[in-house]
């Protein structure tokens, strides 16, 4: 917890929050001050809007806690306000509201939009409102209240304040005391634990976690494409790719939980993407048919702190090629992701980062197959392991790419 | 006509309120003791529960539908032939049919440390192969959902008339169209604060409803308590659309719960869980053929249609109230010979499919209107030519389509010719041969619909659903200092009935209308009722307002008349009682009424200043309101990118009893259409898993999205209704899609044949048709230099 | 949805932000405006042991200018630069895209620094400044450094930051008088994320003519020297000579197949360029 004073409405307020709380909640559950609406949560909608030190900002991403010192003013606070008087009366005159669950963001920013730009026509109206949804009114009152109040002042030659802000940085920011450093509580160890666990035994994983899930659910939702030739006979790669741990453990991120056998392993996969750190707990088991030197690795791996899940399959087939001094590896990644992380409409963002790990396993097959033995293709590329999809492996990658897309060009493929 | 009485302009009443942050809405309800809940839902769209593990020092703060013993699942049945019941557990129970089902339910302090625990449980799923689509839900061999239906048909249906007649048309165009999966999205979720009240013994359930009498009735079925035994209260609530007109899992989960805990509880949905979890809507497929002579005249309509019910039957009933509809709706307000019209409503593992503003006309109106558009390609003739040449005529009124839609009244040709008008034709036209500067296409498109508002006990007796309306109830109360209650068992979400309702009371009673006092959303307090569903709350609540005030003024007068000592006939008017010689206020008639009885008659009526009366239309198989639409689009054939340059609606809504309000509900359909036409969808991927879930994801049109449209009012008045108001709540978001993709292919024309036959028109599908369009050979002059390097 | 439990710190100073930042015990994260964090927190995407907020570091929202560059505090907001509260150096530029992004509640407290190290491709700032040729000044445990932002971004989300290290300040390069510059943004709706995003900078004083594609899913495609997207001599009119088959096969090279995303991103570069060339 931590102690936050700040000014409400003009009122003092000291109180002790979680510094997770987000200032609509702290003023809505701490202060009961519930004029102040939520309305998706993530800065989208604009029904949280109120003001910090008399500019607007949304609530519901704005912690209570960076707000120390800082002068709030929510819609219950306009009440004797000059401006959002005459809005009011301009709301009820056209219509500018039906359920009214938006208007108090929706004052807000017309007060704002009133007072910083005198001289707006309608078409300015709209896109200084477009951070505030309504799903009533067509905002055709709305626009037309914020117009008239605009006119109406003009006319009467009001002038409006002058911008309040005169610092730079984050809005609220301005007046927040520096706290004690070094005095850093580690989180609550069990929470923690929980949250990041480190190697555990098989006793501590969800059960779903040590099963694979059986094939059969569907087609993959992404499907890529590798292939990669090594110097060694088709014999060789064949025996390498029949220790599944070896194999599980190029995928990057990916550690071993357990001790593998040839047709079974458990295996934990950390993938950090930005601040997002997934950290898939699974199993995968092995079908090899070595008829055709092809193998079928079928996994599935679940994120308990998300609640996501991956299901997919790894097929691979050994080529023979340079008459048997080499060996042409092909593999098919296929996988779906499911939860809440597969519930975002930029799957291309994903589609990126299956890319990357897709490339990232091959190359690192490669480099393990290659290592030592001073193979004519052990170059630097080839050498270099990549133990997480992280920012530098991330740039190894880049580079990779455009080394494949020169050689490309240049032969031709 | 008064500033306060039907027909005025009046100023609600609920603004001030709301305007300065004092709304109640259900999370802004503070109950001593309240706990938070947040529920476990499941990841996947289709799996076994093999188990649930609760870490150990969560036990006692996690409860899983093996807690739930005694709590019956939800049904929401239909006698129709064929229907297949869905058992809906409020907590899942050893299956999961869809992303976001209620798997489990935490209660902490916060709803944080309730989330902090929700995440702590761990599901152990098998996950199975998922129903994605609803034409692959249909297919033999597809996964079953409720595995003792052997298929994923809730219900099929079947209409057929002189179809063989239309066979041989000269003109037949065929087209596949569909609509998009969407979220009502109000901007305030739906929320259940429940307590047990030990004093009445009675289980209250505070919830943002439309119905809350329903969501009695449905609480006492699951939960087996008496009616007596359950208040359901709802408060403020940040609009419905539908969204909020069902029993929900969640509150039969929240009633337990309280019941079990013996403090408050609360569960307040957030954006996430509506978009992943709550109910869907608008999800339709058809395949539709129109056939008609070379002079535009429609000679039959064929069609196959379905619908995406989702998993389950909401409470009180939903899975196939779209479909089923589709049949007898599709017609329109248009007059033809022959039609056939099969339906299908397919179970599916997304959220159950809800009837959303427009319920199922929004789809019939795109898929009929886009088709009357394809036609008059084909014939050489404006769209509006071909509308005009088929659409029911004024003469024809009370009119009955091919599908027995008994249209009360209304001139349907001249809305259009009026939307034609103003969007001026001719000017368009001439703007599109030149052709925009900016290399934009120029589009015109129209839309004519109707909307059954207000159908009653006659149109759904023979569904065999839970819910069937009868008799509207209102009591009004007329108080000691002269003031009037009014008490209604509809509810708003924002239709400003506290004023509307209060305009009626004052036409009867002349009360001034700031005492009138409208008292909704409790049912204890309000008298049974259906709810605000199917535009239906000023034709049904507001005619039985009216006959309660009727009544009050009846009684009102017999005291009046004995206090003015007159044997003539007095009237009610202007607040008062008017005999031939002199006037008594209805404050004085109250006031002797409750305080000074002694001045009474020996005979006057014993019960008073408070009556209530019920209500019915003259005929209870709806009004028809309609409009015509007309957009003009500007679309951008490199981007993708669509301008609604203006939009007219030509509209006939019987009597406005406040046209300031009825242009709002206009104005807001309308935006909620263009949502539909150009930005709203909830995709899937073929695991079943939504792709929207923020804001972000799932785009709402905005301020700059959004125009604003001319409206041209025609009223033409019900026969069978009080003041002959008809039920305008819908049809604003009913054409908006059809006009504006007819607009958009209108646009498109210049390019070659290219049509969007699937709303929302995205850019990505109309660059797609402008692309095949371009695959095609050189249809005329016309290429735009624009797009080519793709 | 409400975030994961975490603890929050704001250091007074850069010394102490380095000693927090430099806990490997915890998983840190640096919170400036919060404004693409706060819904990640919500949605409980990230969940960090420990928040220190950076705006109570007088350093990271100075703002300084030199002769040739003005320099800018990563703490320093969007709304700073659209109201040109800061020195606007690019003749218009950075207030005109700083006024596209988000809505004005967001752009009150989203910073162009936490923009820059969130790494959203589709955000504005790290197409836009990587056309200007805008440099991140970069602090760590081991001193300081600069980074072009085209060097910047590595991937979605990832930035070219060692652990421990933050980015102080973005130094903008001062645009001679006669430079042209374009920016067009292709999204859905007002304010909502970009689909394509093409911006161009030509400073023939300075010898300059810069191109991006932005918004790729990806890092932007950058042309340093954007010549190639221009058959013949740029000074001929920017618009009239841009040349779109160096573009399609950069977009080809990045992996970027479908055709309607493909189209997108030329149109806003060709638009961009219209922009530049207009009088």
């Amino acid at each position: 917890m931590k102690r936050i004073n700040i000014t409400v409405n003009g009122k003092a307020v000291s109180a002790s929050v979680e510094p997770r709380m987000q200032l609509a909640d702290f003023l809505r559950e701490s202060l009961n001050l519930t004029g102040t609406h939520l309305g998706c949560e993530h800065g989208v909608c604009g029904a949280c809007t109120l003001l910090v030190d008399g500019t607007p900002i949304r609530s519901c991403i704005t912690l209570a806690v960076a707000c120390e010192g800082a002068r709030v003013t929510t819609v219950e606070g306009l009440d004797e306000d000059l401006i959002a008087g005459e809005l009011r009366a301009a709301f009820s005159r056209e219509h500018a509201l039906q359920c009214g669950y938006c208007t108090p963001g929706m004052l807000i920013s017309a007060r704002d939009t009133v007072m910083r730009m005198p001289d707006a026509n309608e078409r300015d109206i709209r896109v200084a409102m477009s951070g505030n949804l309504c799903r009533c009114t067509g905002y055709v009152g709305i626009v037309r209240a914020i117009q008239s109040v605009i006119t109406e002042r003009k006319a009467k030659g009001l002038s409006s304040p002058p911008s309040p802000r005169a610092e730079f940085g984050p809005a609220g920011s301005g007046r927040a005391r520096p706290t004690a450093v070094g005095a850093v509580a580690a989180a609550p160890a069990a929470a923690r634990a929980a949250r990041r666990p480190g190697p555990a035994g098989a006793a501590d994983r969800a059960p779903e976690a040590r099963r694979v899930a059986e094939p059969g659910v569907g087609k993959p939702q992404t499907t890529l494409h590798e292939s990669f030739t090594v110097d060694y006979p088709r014999a060789k790669v064949w025996a390498f790719f029949g220790r599944l741990g070896d194999v599980a453990t190029c995928l990057p991120g990916t550690s071993l939980l357990g001790t593998p056998t040839d047709e079974h392993v458990e295996t934990r996969i950390r993938i950090k993407v930005g601040p997002i750190v997934s950290e898939f707990d699974g199993a995968a088991d092995v079908v090899r048919d070595a008829s055709s030197f092809s193998g079928v690795i079928r996994g599935s791996a679940h994120d308990a702190r998300s609640r996501s899940a991956t299901r997919g399959e790894i097929q691979y087939v050994l080529i023979e090629d340079e008459n048997g001094a080499a060996t042409r590896v092909e593999v098919d990644v296929g996988f779906t992701l499911t939860g809440p992380l597969a519930q975002f409409s930029r799957s291309s963002i994903v589609h990126d980062i299956a890319w990357r790990m897709t490339d990232a396993f091959a190359r690192n097959l490669r480099a393990r197959l290659n290592r030592g033995n001073g193979s004519a293709r052990a170059d630097s590329t080839a050498g270099a392991s990549i133990s997480e999809i992280n920012a530098a492996p991330l740039i190894l990658s880049v580079i990779w790419n455009r080394i494949k897309t020169f050689f490309r060009s240049l032969l031709g493929r | 006509m008064s500033n306060q009485g039907v027909g005025a302009c009046a100023l609600r009443k609920e603004d001030d309120r709301l305007l300065r942050g004092r709304g109640q809405f259900v999370a802004d309800l503070r109950l001593a003791g309240m706990m938070d809940v947040a529920f476990v839902r499941s990841p996947l769209a289709h799996a076994k529960i093999l188990g649930i593990e609760i870490p150990a020092e969560h036990r006692g703060g996690v409860f899983t539908s093996e807690d739930l013993t005694g709590v019956k699942p939800i049904r929401a049945v239909s006698g129709l032939p064929g229907f297949k019941v869905s058992v809906q557990p409020a907590l899942a129970e050893g299956k999961i049919r869809h992303v976001g089902e209620l798997v489990a339910m935490c209660v902490a302090d916060t709803r944080a440390a309730a989330e902090d625990i929700a995440a702590a449980v761990r599901l152990d799923l098998k996950e199975l192969p998922a129903v994605h689509d609803m034409l692959q839900g249909r297919a033999a061999g597809a996964p079953l959902l409720h595995e003792a239906w052997g298929d994923n048909i809730f219900l099929e249906t079947n209409v057929e008339i002189d179809i063989a007649k239309a066979l041989d048309a000269p003109i037949r165009v065929t087209r596949e169209i569909r609509t998009a999966r969407q979220c009502m999205a109000p901007l305030e979720g739906r929320g259940v604060v429940a307590h047990w009240d030990r004093r009445l013994e009675q289980l209250v359930i505070y919830s943002a409803a439309q119905m809350p009498h329903i969501v009695r009735t449905g609480l006492s079925e699951c939960l087996g308590l008496d009616h007596g035994n359950i208040r359901v209260v709802s408060p403020d609530v940040g609009g419905g659309f539908g969204y909020k007109g069902i029993l929900l899992p969640e509150e039969v989960a929240l009633a337990w719960l309280a019941m079990r805990c013996g403090h408050p509880v609360r569960w307040i949905e957030d954006r996430r869980e509506h978009l992943t979890a709550g109910a869907n809507c608008r999800e339709h497929h058809y395949v539709i053929t129109g056939y008609a002579g070379r002079d535009g005249r429609l000679l039959g309509i064929d069609c196959e249609a379905t619908v995406d019910s989702g998993a389950y039957s909401s409470y009180p009933f939903s899975a196939c109230l779209e479909a089923a509809q589709v049949a007898s709706i599709l017609p329109g307000p248009y007059d033809f010979p022959a039609y056939r019209c099969r339906t299908y409503s397919v179970a599916t593992n997304k959220c159950p499919i809800l009837p959303y503003r427009g319920v199922a006309r929004t789809g019939v109106c795109f898929a009929l209107e886009l088709v009357l558009d394809a036609i008059a390609r084909e014939t050489g003739l404006e769209p509006h030519e071909v509308r005009l040449r088929n659409l029911v005529r004024p003469e024809q009124m009370p009119f009955d389509n091919i599908t027995k839609k008994h249209f009360d009244s209304g001139d349907y040709p001249e809305a259009l010719r009026r939307a034609i008008a103003a969007i001026d034709l001719p000017a368009v036209r001439a703007r599109q041969r030149e052709g925009a500067r900016d290399g934009r296409l120029i589009g015109v498109g129209t839309a004519v619909y109707c909307e059954q508002a207000a159908h009653g006990t006659s149109v759904y007796a023979g569904w065999g659903i839970p819910m069937v309306p009868g008799y509207e109830q209102a009591t009004a109360r007329l108080t000691p200092d002269g003031g009037l209650e009014l008490r209604v068992g509809v509810h708003s979400h924002g239709q400003s009935m506290e004023t509307t309702l209060a305009q009626v009371a004052h036409e009867i009673l002349g009360i001034d209308f700031a005492k009138i006092n409208v008292v909704h959303g409790d049912t204890a307090i309000t008298p049974y009722s259906t709810g605000t569903w199917g535009s239906r709350s000023m034709v049904m609540a507001g005619g039985a307002v009216s006959r309660a005030c009727r009544e009050i003024a009846r009684r009102a007068a017999e005291i009046g008349s004995w206090l003015l000592k007159t044997e003539t006939e007095v009237v009610v008017r202007n607040g008062k009682v008017i005999g031939p010689s002199g006037s008594v206020t209805l404050e004085e008639v109250a006031r002797i009424w409750y305080l000074h009885p002694q001045d009474l008659p020996a005979d006057v009526n014993p019960g008073g200043l408070e009556a209530t009366m019920g209500y019915k239309p003259a005929r209870d198989s709806g009004t028809f309101s309609y409009a015509a639409h007309a957009a003009m689009v500007a679309v951008d054939p490199e981007t993708g990118g669509v301008e609604i340059l203006d939009y007219v609606i030509a509209e006939d809504g019987g009597k406005l009893v406040n046209p300031m309000v009825v242009d709002g509900q206009i104005y807001g359909g309308v935006a909620q259409g263009i949502g539909t036409a150009l930005y709203e969808e909830m995709p899937f991927d073929s695991s079943g898993q939504p792709l929207a879930s923020t804001l972000a994801d799932y785009l709402l049109p905005g301020p700059t999205e959004v125009p604003a449209p001319r409206i041209i009012h025609m009223e033409t008045l019900s026969p069978y209704t009080e003041f002959g108001v008809k039920g305008i709540g819908e049809g604003g978001a009913i054409a908006p899609p059809a006009a504006i993709t007819n607009a958009i292919n209108d646009a498109l024309g210049a390019l070659g044949p290219a049509e969007v036959l699937q709303s929302p028109a995205t850019p990505r599908r109309i660059l797609e048709a402008i692309a095949k369009a371009r695959q095609r050979p050189p249809a005329g002059a016309a290429q735009g230099s624009a797009g080519e390097r793709a | 949805m409400k975030p994961s439990a975490f603890d929050y710190e704001r250091p007074a100073d850069l010394d102490g932000l380095i000693a927090l930042t430099r806990r490997e015990d915890l998983f840190v994260k640096m919170l400036a405006g919060g404004q693409s964090l706060g819904p990640m927190l919500n949605l409980r995407l990230v969940q960090p042991d420990l928040l220190v907020d950076i705006t109570a570091i007088p350093e990271l929202k100075r703002v300084e200018e030199t002769a040739d560059a003005v320099i800018l505090g990563a703490c320093v907001t969007h709304a700073d630069i659209e109201d040109g509260r800061v020195p606007d150096a690019t003749g218009g530029a950075l207030p005109r895209v700083a006024c596209g992004i988000a809505y004005r509640a967001v752009r009150n407290r989203g910073t162009i620094g936490g923009s820059l190290v969130h790494a959203d491709p589709a955000a504005d700032w790290i197409s836009c400044l990587a056309a200007i040729d805008a440099e991140a000044m970069i602090l760590g445990p081991s001193g300081r450094r600069a980074i072009p932002i085209d060097e910047f971004m590595t991937g979605v989300f990832q930035v070219a930051l060692e652990p421990g290290e933050l980015v102080e300040a973005v130094r903008i390069p001062r645009l001679s008088l006669g430079a042209r510059w374009g920016f067009h943004k292709i999204s859905r709706k007002t304010g909502e994320m970009a689909q394509a995003i093409g911006a161009i900078l030509h400073d023939p004083a300075r010898d300059v003519l810069r191109a991006v594609i932005g918004a790729t899913e990806s890092v932007p495609i950058v042309f340093s020297g954007a010549a190639p997207l221009f058959s013949g001599s740029p000074g001929s009119g920017l618009a009239k000579a841009f040349d779109a088959s160096a573009a399609v096969r950069a977009l080809e090279d990045s992996g970027i197949t479908d055709a309607v995303d493909r189209q997108l991103h030329l149109v806003a570069l060709k638009r961009a360029i219209d922009q530049a060339a207009r009088p």
